[in-house]
């Protein structure tokens, strides 16, 4: 081993003082293991944004959008994001092909997907395995936001078919079309502009592709 | 949680023998002896879980060096962790500015405590940090910190011995094993 250097540990991983993080306290999480994770980032002060980018994944031939992806968290001082799932196993599969076709699209961005198992090795490291099956799998699930007609927003009914793996079409679909014209990565965008991208991959999702 | 009197029937499978890790930090002291010749070397162990290693890996280093301590406070959840903030519980005793500072850890997991510790201690204006694990466990990492010095790579389970704990129990053991999962889920 060569000498050792004045080293740079500068990981990227290292958060500035002044870096603003994410709050738990005004984040409406899907997922009660979500909400965990975020308390658990704000402890050890890393920051974070919670669901901050759609990614488009899917398109038909004619180029319209049939699937997003929204990784849970964004960690701007690691330029990472991470996706948790702590879903049952067979439900996983929809997860692994999202990510999968994330990283062939979006080839230099960095996502880390927790699976439930690193989700309970994690309670368990930190002595909160009780809190395990609470936090994991259908007892985690946080009740889908109602307007006041009582109707499911969009989104919400979008993450309730991805959990019950019940989207149409989606046992069935294999990748996308390559012939398929990729649309350029989405940029930043605010929550409501998030969530009419994903009403309109919705109401496309509605319609099998050709 | 249920512990046997017997800590071993505990443990499903060993990892790493006592020999092995001898033989390891016998090895890493070679290294860091080397590496820092003629440097002013501060050994920082991080509490509880990286003192054996730390006993072991100093008398294995023929250089004068300096060693310290530090503990800091673990996730616990809201329940327990009133700040909701980690916190130095055990801060150095003496002043590291101009030296050079070795951390020394048993085991790098998610990589989060170790982040806010380099980032603590550059504060204290060292003339370089760098960093000593006897295990390092990927699978999970979070924070992607250059790791200097690794004793083992190891697989994704629950392991106990040789200053890792389960429930502050199990830090004795003169090895590193697996938990058998019956020890944490009763």
């Amino acid at each position: 081993m060569d000498p050792p250097e004045q080293t740079e540990h500068l990981p990227g991983g290292v958060a500035d003082e002044e870096t603003p993080r994410g709050s738990h306290s005004d984040t409406v999480f899907a997922h009660a293991s979500e909400a965990e994770f975020a308390r658990i980032l704000d402890f050890y002060q890393v920051a974070w944004e919670y669901e901050p980018q759609v990614f488009p994944i899917l398109w038909d031939l004619e180029g319209n959008l049939l699937e997003s992806f929204a990784p849970d968290f964004y960690l701007p001082d690691l330029e990472l994001f991470v996706e948790l799932t702590t879903l049952q196993q067979r439900l996983v599969r929809k997860k692994n092909r999202k990510v999968r076709r994330l990283r062939e699209l979006y080839p230099g961005l960095r996502i880390k997907l927790f699976y439930a198992r690193d989700f309970r090795a994690l309670m368990l490291k930190y002595g909160r395995a009780a809190l395990v099956s609470g936090l994991s799998g259908t007892l985690g699930q946080v009740t889908p936001h109602q307007d006041e007609n009582g109707s499911t927003e969009p989104e919400d009914r979008l993450d309730a078919l991805d959990r019950a793996g019940a989207d149409a079409g989606d046992a069935d679909r294999s990748e996308p079309d390559s012939n398929a014209e990729p649309h350029p990565p989405s940029e930043r965008r605010s929550r409501g502009a998030r969530r009419r991208a994903v009403r309109r991959a919705a109401a496309a999702a509605q319609t099998p592709a050709t | 949680m249920r512990v046997s009197q017997d800590l071993v029937s505990d443990v499903a499978e060993v990892l790493l023998t006592e020999e092995q890790i001898e033989a390891k930090v016998a090895e890493l002291g070679r290294q860091i002896s080397a590496d820092y010749d003629g440097r002013e070397l501060t050994l920082v162990s991080v509490l509880k879980g990286s003192l054996p290693f730390m006993a072991d890996l100093m008398r294995r280093i023929s250089l004068p060096l300096r060693i310290d301590l530090m503990e800091v406070s673990s996730y616990g959840g809201t329940s327990t962790e009133s700040s909701g903030l980690v916190r130095i519980l055990k801060d150095l005793s003496a002043p590291i500015d101009g030296r050079d500072v070795l951390i020394v850890e048993d085991i790098i997991d998610t990589g989060l405590t170790l982040n806010y510790l380099i980032r603590y201690l550059k504060g204290k204006n060292p003339h370089s940090i760098k960093v000593c694990s006897l295990l390092n466990k990927p699978a999970r990492r979070l924070v992607e910190i250059p790791l200097d010095y690794v004793g083992f790579e190891i697989p994704d389970a629950f392991v106990v011995g040789y200053g890792l704990d389960f429930g502050e129990v199990y830090r004795n053991l003169r090895f590193v094993g697996v938990l058998r999962p019956e020890a944490y889920e009763s």
